[in-house]
């Protein structure tokens, strides 16, 4: 997915917070993961999920900054907008 | 009101069925400001409202109405009559409520509009014709001393006793000691003295003095510096930043310090402050953490480096950032960071418990930290730095923080390898006193955690309350010091769910309000996730919940149950005891050897890095 100027802005990640429907916990973190990825995102995890009665609260993770990376939000072109 | 703001007549009409609260609240403002108020009942018919304000014949009129469908004509209406009973040019007339905005309130035909209830001082202030001074443009933060007003007095007599004479042993053992992060420690300085010098002179004599003293300090250095220093080749996965990156680096900071608006996450509380720990392995990424906590209400940080520093023997430089958790300290990425501090920001940064302590409080001092900590017990038994060199270190640690006038703090996260409370409680007493006797300024770090200790004791079966009370009303029974519990507060009750993270957190942080700590570390709500990095978005979770917490208790306070005064009962012979066996022993270091403070049964090694490294009779330049 090719980056748009609000994902410049984004500092470190995108989380997303659901509630899946699914069979158990293994399902739903696969679910989860898939979601993020049919959304584009390839460097996602799953920060917390917990089943229960049929279905899963999930938090899951996509980076799109990690600590050392060349970051949108502080470059040249970035505060060359902002000025 | 004061004496120069005229009294004036106000009607306060609830345009509404049901919804008159934020007029209530502005009433209950303006009578404090001695006006006269009129505030009639809501939804009354408009040729009621318009035969009231005749009879008042009022200086302003403020309506309260919130916007939907047809509102708009309604309050055009509104307008037309006043003005068919000649009031219009007599009254300002404004307009309040949810999604109202000055061009609406403009196109309705009002003199100003408001849109929620945050806005109630300002809506005074137009009232009283004068200027609005938002409330974050008077709040100014100052940084604080969380050591002021304490005397360090001891008052509980035998463990004083016991504590004066391990520290006396201590002092005369130290005596002539040297090692070579002392030696390194006072390299730095001469270094650090002398490079304004040759910025403002460039004499070739002031050049080749650096060039000594930095030969020397390469003698004292693991090989993986030398060859960084001599060759530039960089440690596995470190990198250096480019110009372009510090360029943009410096515009973020300047354009994130003109942004800021200062912000107390306390509500009515003087303290605790709150302190956040970053680290994340880039400054820049730090960078961005700390403002974004200082925005959300954040006293202080405070600096975590790579545990591998921990046990490299010297330090590298430059504008470093490397691919796992903990940020390099250099005196580049340092002095980076201290420039985007904010003036009220307290900023610590920890010698700790490695290889390079000395020279990391040299830095501390020289590069304007508040704060630094020192933790000669953790570090020997569960920061793997071998105990007789990391007690020489620490105690020039103790005397440079002295000289450069640092408080430290000295914590007890020994406790989290499964060393009891009282054991990890001697330690810290031990350090903070001779602390004192050396003239530095100690503060002491109880352990706000569910530890070993706990889990196997049941001590927290039934609440996280009683014993961590217990601890803090411990200490209080031994010395007069600031405390500050950490690190972070409510360790290892923290789930992976941002909620109950945060909500943990947030109720250690009342626990500690109400035991009048003096400050708190607190934890990001990504605190338990391991697998990656925490989130700045995280970090706010915490302070948020922090903050509602403060609001929650006000001046209010949670009470211990009977168990807390047991506990510190309990606590308190058995810091006795263990200080009594060290005593006894006659030489801390062997006592640290040997498990006094915290054995392989509880879980804890005595560390080998630096081993063999302790010089006795050496001038330490």
């Amino acid at each position: 997915m090719g980056k748009t100027k609000a994902l410049d802005h984004v500092i470190d990640s995108l989380d997303i917070e659901t509630f899946l429907i699914c069979r158990d916990q293994d399902e739903g973190e696969r679910l989860g993961l898939q979601l993020v990825r049919d959304l584009g995102f390839k460097d996602a995890d799953v920060v917390f999920a917990e089943y229960s009665d049929g279905g899963v609260r999930i938090r899951i993770r996509a980076n799109i900054f990690r600590p050392g990376d060349p970051y949108a939000w502080c470059s040249a072109k970035q505060s060359e907008a902002a000025s | 009101m004061d004496s120069m703001t005229a009294r004036k007549k106000i009607l306060l009409v609830p345009l509404d069925p049901v919804h008159d609260v934020a007029l209530k609240m502005l009433n209950r403002k303006l009578v404090e400001r001695n006006h006269e108020t009129i505030l009639l009942p809501p939804d009354l018919p408009m040729e009621e409202i318009i035969a009231r304000a005749t009879e008042a014949l009022p200086d302003v009129v403020m309506v309260s109405r919130t916007v939907g469908y047809g509102v708009g004509e309604l309050l055009g209406r509104f307008i037309d009559m006043f003005e068919a009973v000649g009031l219009r040019d007599r009254a300002r007339m404004v307009i309040g409520g949810k999604a109202i905005k000055p061009e609406l309130a403009a196109e309705l035909g009002f003199d100003r509009g408001f849109g929620t209830t945050g806005v109630l001082d300002e809506a005074v202030a137009y009232v009283e014709e004068r200027e609005f001074v938002p409330v974050t443009a008077r709040t100014v933060k100052r940084k604080r001393d969380i050591t002021s007003g304490y005397t360090y007095s001891f008052h509980h007599q035998a463990i004083a006793g016991l504590l004066e004479e391990i520290t006396g042993e201590m002092i005369a053992w130290g005596k002539g000691k040297s090692t070579p992060a002392i030696r390194r420690a006072h390299l730095r300085e001469q270094m650090m003295d002398l490079q304004p010098r040759l910025r403002l002179e460039k004499s070739s004599r002031s050049a080749a003095e650096l060039e000594s003293l930095n030969k020397a300090y390469l003698n004292l250095c693991d090989e993986r510096i030398v060859k960084f220093h001599e060759q530039g080749t960089l440690p596995s996965g470190v990198r250096a930043f480019t110009g372009e990156e510090l360029a943009a680096l410096d515009a973020f900071i300047g354009e994130s310090k003109d942004r800021f608006s200062a912000k107390s996450i306390r509500h009515n509380q003087d303290k605790p402050l709150v302190f956040v720990q970053y680290g994340t392995g880039c400054p820049i990424m730090d960078i961005s953490h700390i403002k974004v906590s200082e925005g959300w209400g954040a006293d202080g940080v405070l600096h975590f480096d790579p545990s591998w520093g921990a046990r490299t023997e010297g330090l590298l430089s430059g504008y470093l950032s490397q691919e796992q958790d903990g940020t390099i300290i250099t005196a580049e990425n340092l002095g980076k960071i201290k420039a985007a501090l904010q003036d009220s920001t307290l900023w610590t940064l920890r010698a700790h418990r490695g290889l390079n302590t000395p020279e990391t409080v040299v830095l501390a001092g020289k590069l304007g930290a508040d704060l630094t900590k020192i933790s000669i017990v953790y570090g020997s038994i569960s920061g793997g730095t071998d105990p007789l060199r990391l007690t020489a270190d620490g105690m020039e640690c103790i005397r440079l923080a002295g000289k450069y006038g640092l408080p430290f703090d000295v914590v007890t996260n020994e406790e989290l390898g499964g060393v009891p409370a009282y054991k990890a409680f001697a330690s810290m007493l031990i350090v903070a006193y001779l602390a004192v006797k050396l003239g530095a300024r100690p503060i002491v770090k109880p352990l706000f955690c569910f530890s070993p200790e706990v889990m196997i004791s049941g001590k927290m079966d039934d609440n996280y309350v009683d014993y961590n009370a217990a601890k803090v009303m411990a200490l209080r029974e031994i010395m007069d010091a600031p405390i500050w519990p950490g690190e972070p507060i409510g360790f290892v009750t923290h789930s992976e769910d941002r909620v109950q993270s945060s909500l943990s957190t947030a109720l250690h942080a009342g626990l500690s309000l109400s035991l009048g700590v003096d400050a708190i570390t607190i934890a990001s709500a990504d605190e338990a996730y391991s697998r990656g990095i925490i989130s700045v978005a995280s970090r706010v979770d915490s302070l948020r919940a922090v903050q509602e917490v403060f609001r929650f208790f006000g001046e209010s306070a949670i009470t211990p149950g009977s168990k807390a005064r047991e506990w510190t009962k309990e606590l308190l012979a058995g810091i006795e005891d263990v200080l009594r066996q060290v005593a006894r022993r006659g030489s801390f270091v062997q006592s640290i050897y040997e498990g006094l403070l915290g054995s392989p049964e509880d879980g804890v090694y005595p560390g080998r890095s630096g081993r063999g490294t302790v010089t006795e009779n050496a001038q330490n330049l």
